[in-house]
């Protein structure tokens, strides 16, 4: 009982980080590579990003969902490098300007947040 | 903004439900594909590729279920789901469904047409635009004064800064020829700029006056209501422009004003412009005077400014002062303005029964369907989802409830325009239409029936123990303890407020019985009154007087049976002169006696035209002067007391009455005791206006051929009004008689409600318990006993809901007071015809169940197991 309490806390941390990052990461992949289906979203993702995604690749639909109804992303069918019909999602002109306004949030916030961090005892009295 | 644009392609998702399922399901498919490809091409074997592909990517149910519910608004879907399967539901128990329904919209419908009376009657202001700041103002004194205006004080209220506007108005009735028939309607003379003072009219058709109509020359210009010209010119577009012939006058239409419009008085229908500024010392040309103050100026300074305008104006008004009649005010019917509201209390009563009716039907179905909700617990169904599934199913009921209801109040109050013009309409300018604000008391009580019916029910109703309620849905067992409880609950509360219902509609009903047959102490059947104005110059002399009365009465004559003409001034039951103070008789040591007496005078055959007994004493005879008098019986037993007055003189505001004789009372039957004041006669002396008083034999003339006929008598005089006697006393009796029918309906309904609410829960107590009487009868009961068993249950119900609503009548006896007239709350019969209906209701309901109880065969009942 007790384990699972514990595994359960753990998913939702670890849930409550994509949530908040997943997003942002999406809209930078597709402004870096252009438009891009899902898998080559992830694929690009895990590479930068390390285990975040290793897991449960599967959540990202529902972010991209949740961006495409904000009308940050659009997508269309196309064919994949193999040729498979696949899924191709791109920034609109309005994703690109979420985009930028959250990378100015996210910079100040570290910014601030490494400030604070960095500080030592002498500097805060 | 990003939230919002969320929300609506969610919305658009939830309504179009596009293929997106399959998308995501390719997408995921594509994949997973293109993982196991990687994977492969890493050079892992196909099958544990395919496999650590599908580890890598998670649970594909859960994330599909995931991007359903952020795709749509699952709360909407399952509301539009729970719709369907509630009106799927409904459709299957479609008995059920209709009397929920019908109930439900008679509840919200007389809710609503109550309310569309008390907004006309009573909530809404006039209809004109910032009603406060409009005003009736005349000059008057500290006793009163005359509420008509010289014409040069309304020229100077006019030129004064005091108001924003002063102009005037007279209403009258005309005689209106069109093709073959002739109509009276109300009519009034207009100054041009009053549809300006009271601001927002706009005529149909045509235009309103011009500023300068109504001078001489111009004063023939005149607007018709929209009704007038639809029913009686058909409508006709060309109208305009054409002359019509009013009081024998051709005048010329300019224009059709929209039916909405009631002013100054609600039944006027014809306007004609008319320059009331102009100078005339005739008091019958001055107007009653409207003024809109101005908005930026104190209310005590301009009536300082308006006073001293109307000093300097006319040197009589040296003394008076300008008194002041909010239009708003004006039109409030002291009458309606406590009978309006008792009756909307009694509407909410009406309203809470039908509501505890529903609410009690609904209970005992959802009860019955334990089984399918202990089966959709068992499935994982939560409560609060069962719950909202059981309320949903009240949300479709009440709503249609509402539309239906709407549509019975619109059929309620087109009725009530149509049977009870004068009764309901009288004395307000708003028209009673259904409009945005009934349609949003409608919508409000169909919410508040969702809540009084569907709360309670969902609650108990779903409250289930799955294995026990499986258990004893099985074996077709008890009504369920909390759900029993309730229904009885319902019930009681049910039958107290039919019972309260009852009281004051069976209090309303009697008084207006004994009114309408109330002793007048006079024959008024087969008598036609017309009220004749002698007061043009014309008529100063006495020889041209005579002349006129004999050509009226020769005129009158010549209408078909015509028995009998008797002049006087005054007449009931509208009274005669008003006269008020202390009458003090001439037997000695006689103190003076304070009363409000009504003076008639009438020629010497009145008595016997009016059938009224001359109890001592002798009747008028020509040498009597004007302080003769005859007394009736009140007013001789107050101030002679047990004294013979005949012969005997009193005395009243300096003068001296001589006692000729002594005649039986009249009364006038009324909630309002000061309207029936004690009379006194004079003898006729052909001064004011009078009544000429026609008795008539098997039919009485028309009214508006005797205004043709004394207009063909004389062209000098005027008809004020024409009226059958008994209507006019129908009409002091048109309240009453409005208020006691809608008592009388709203405590039927109450009753009938009731009624239907215990015969239902019986009804369905019996099923439940069909078991227990198998039992019952087996161990020995007689069908009797178990009928018995059932009865009482009824009886309990009915009496404990008598008791309670009796109490509560008793509690509401000062509010019922006021509309009592000869009978009380503590009338034994009022009180026995409550607890008949009551007893007898409640027999006839719990009959049928009871019978059915007795005829439970325990045989069958053990092969049904």
């Amino acid at each position: 009982m007790k384990r699972a309490s514990i595994l359960l806390e753990t998913n939702m941390a670890k849930k409550d980080v994509q949530q908040g990052t997943l997003a942002l990461m999406v809209l930078k992949t597709l402004d870096v590579l252009g438009p891009l289906h899902g898998y080559g979203i992830a694929r690009r993702i895990e590479q930068i990003s390390g285990d975040l995604l290793a897991v449960n690749q599967g959540t990202l639909y529902p972010v991209l969902l949740k961006l495409e109804q904000e009308g940050a992303i659009e997508s269309e069918w196309g064919s994949s490098e193999n040729n498979r019909r696949a899924r191709f999602y791109k920034l609109t002109r309005a994703g690109r300007k979420l985009l930028h306004a959250e990378t100015r949030d996210w910079t100040e916030t570290t910014a601030l947040i490494d400030r604070f961090l960095a500080a030592k005892a002498e500097d805060l009295q | 903004m990003k939230a919002l644009r969320r929300f609506f392609v969610r919305l658009a998702a939830s309504i179009t439900r596009r293929g997106d399922e399959e998308r995501l399901k390719a997408e995921v498919e594509e994949h997973l594909a293109q993982m196991t490809a990687a994977n492969i091409a890493a050079g892992i074997s196909p099958d544990e590729a395919r496999r650590q592909a599908v580890l890598k990517f998670g649970a594909v149910e859960a994330l599909k279920e995931q991007c359903r519910d952020d795709r749509g608004l699952p709360f909407l879907e399952q509301f539009v789901q729970d719709t369907g399967y509630a009106v799927r539901t409904l459709r299957r128990s479609s008995g059920f469904s209709a009397v929920a329904v019908l109930t439900l919209a008679l509840a919200i419908g007389v809710t609503t047409a109550m309310f569309t009376l008390l907004d006309a009657l009573i909530l809404r202001p006039v209809p004109f635009h910032a009603p406060e700041e409009l005003s009736l103002i005349y000059m008057g004194g500290r006793t009163g004064g005359r509420t008509f205006v010289a014409p040069a004080v309304l020229r100077a209220w006019r030129e004064s800064p005091a108001f924003a506007g002063a102009e005037a108005a007279w209403g009258d009735i005309a005689l209106i020829e069109a093709d073959a028939s002739v109509v009276t309607r109300g009519t009034a003379r207009v100054s041009p700029g009053i549809f300006d003072l009271l601001g927002g009219v706009r005529p149909v058709r045509g235009r309103l006056f011009d500023a300068s109509e109504g001078r001489p020359g111009t004063n023939d210009r005149v607007l018709l209501s929209e009704d007038l010209w639809r029913s009686l010119y058909q409508g006709d577009p060309s109208i305009v422009g054409r002359r019509v012939t009013i009081d024998g006058e051709a005048v010329l239409v300019v224009g059709i004003l929209p039916s909405e419009f009631r002013f100054p008085s609600w039944n006027t229908e014809i306007w004609r412009a008319y320059d009331f500024a102009q100078p005339t010392t005739n008091t019958r040309d001055f107007p009653i005077v409207y003024v809109r103050f101005a908005a930026n100026m104190p209310r005590a300074d301009a009536l300082r400014l308006a006073q001293d305008a109307a000093r300097a104006a006319d040197a009589r008004n040296a003394k008076l002062e300008p008194k002041v009649r909010p239009l708003a005010a004006e039109m409030l019917d002291p009458y309606y303005e406590r009978a309006v509201p008792f009756l909307a209390g009694g509407v909410v009563l009406v309203f809470l029964v039908l509501c505890a009716n529903v609410s009690s039907l609904l209970l005992a179905r959802l009860t019955e369907r334990r089984r399918e909700f202990s089966m959709r617990s068992a499935l994982g169904a939560t409560r609060a989802r069962v719950m909202r599934q059981a309320f949903v199913e009240s949300f479709v009921l009440a709503a249609l409830g509402v539309v239906c209801g709407i549509g019975l109040a619109w059929v309620l109050i087109s009725t009530a325009r149509v049977l009870l013009p004068e009764a309901l309409l009288l004395r307000t300018l708003n028209p009673l239409n259904i409009d945005l604000r009934a349609l949003g008391i409608a919508s409000a009580s169909g919410v508040v029936a969702v809540l009084a019916t569907g709360l309670l029910p969902a609650w108990i109703g779903t409250h289930i123990d799955p294995i026990q309620s499986l258990r004893v849905a099985d074996r077709g067992g008890t009504e369920t303890r909390g759900a029993r409880a309730v229904t009885r609950g319902l019930l009681v509360a049910e039958i107290a407020l039919a019972c309260t219902l009852l009281v004051a509609g069976t209090l309303l009903v009697r008084s207006f019985v004994n009114l309408a047959s109330a002793n007048r102490g006079l024959d008024a059947s087969g008598v036609v009154v017309v009220w004749i104005g002698f007061e043009r110059p014309v008529f100063k002399e006495p020889a041209s007087f005579q002349a006129a009365v004999r050509s009226v009465e020769d005129h009158i004559r010549t209408l078909p049976d015509v028995q009998q003409i008797v002049w006087s001034d005054g007449r009931p039951p509208t009274g005669g002169q008003f006269s008020w103070g202390d009458w003090t008789s001439d037997v000695p040591g006689a103190q003076p006696v304070h009363l409000e007496v009504e003076i008639y005078s009438v020629g010497p055959d009145f008595f016997a035209f009016y059938g009224i007994p001359l109890l001592r004493g002798r009747t008028f005879q020509p040498r009597d002067t004007s302080h003769d008098v005859l007394l009736g019986e009140r007013f001789a037993e107050a101030v002679f007391q047990s004294v013979d007055p005949i012969g005997r003189t009193f005395t009243f505001d300096k003068q001296q009455f001589n006692v000729i004789g002594v005649v039986r009372e009249i009364h006038h039957p009324s909630l309002d005791p000061h309207v029936d004041r004690p009379e006194i006669y004079t003898a006729f002396s052909g001064v004011g206006g009078y009544s000429l008083n026609i008795r008539c034999g098997n039919t009485c003339p028309d009214t508006a051929l005797v205004r043709q006929k004394i207009r063909a008598a004389h062209p000098a005089l005027t008809v004020n009004d024409v009226d059958a006697l008994e209507e006019l006393y129908f009409e002091q009796l048109a309240q009453p008689r409005a208020v006691a029918a809608l008592g009388f309906t709203f405590a039927t309904i109450a009753v009938l409600a009731a009624a239907a609410g215990l015969f239902s829960v019986l009804t369905y107590a019996v099923g439940r318990r069909k078991r227990e009487f198998g039992v019952r009868s087996a161990l020995g009961a007689s069908p009797a006993q178990i009928q018995m068993l059932i009865m009482r249950d009824g009886f309990v119900v009915a009496v404990t809901g008598l008791a309670i609503g009796s109490i509560a009548a008793w509690s509401l006896a000062r509010a019922i007071a006021s509309f009592q007239y000869g009978v009380s709350l503590n009338d034994p019969s009022t009180w026995l015809v409550v607890f008949g209906v009551i007893s007898v209701t409640t027999i006839a309901a719990s009959w049928r169940p009871a019978t059915n109880a007795a005829r439970v065969n325990p045989i069958l009942l053990l092969k049904d197991e």
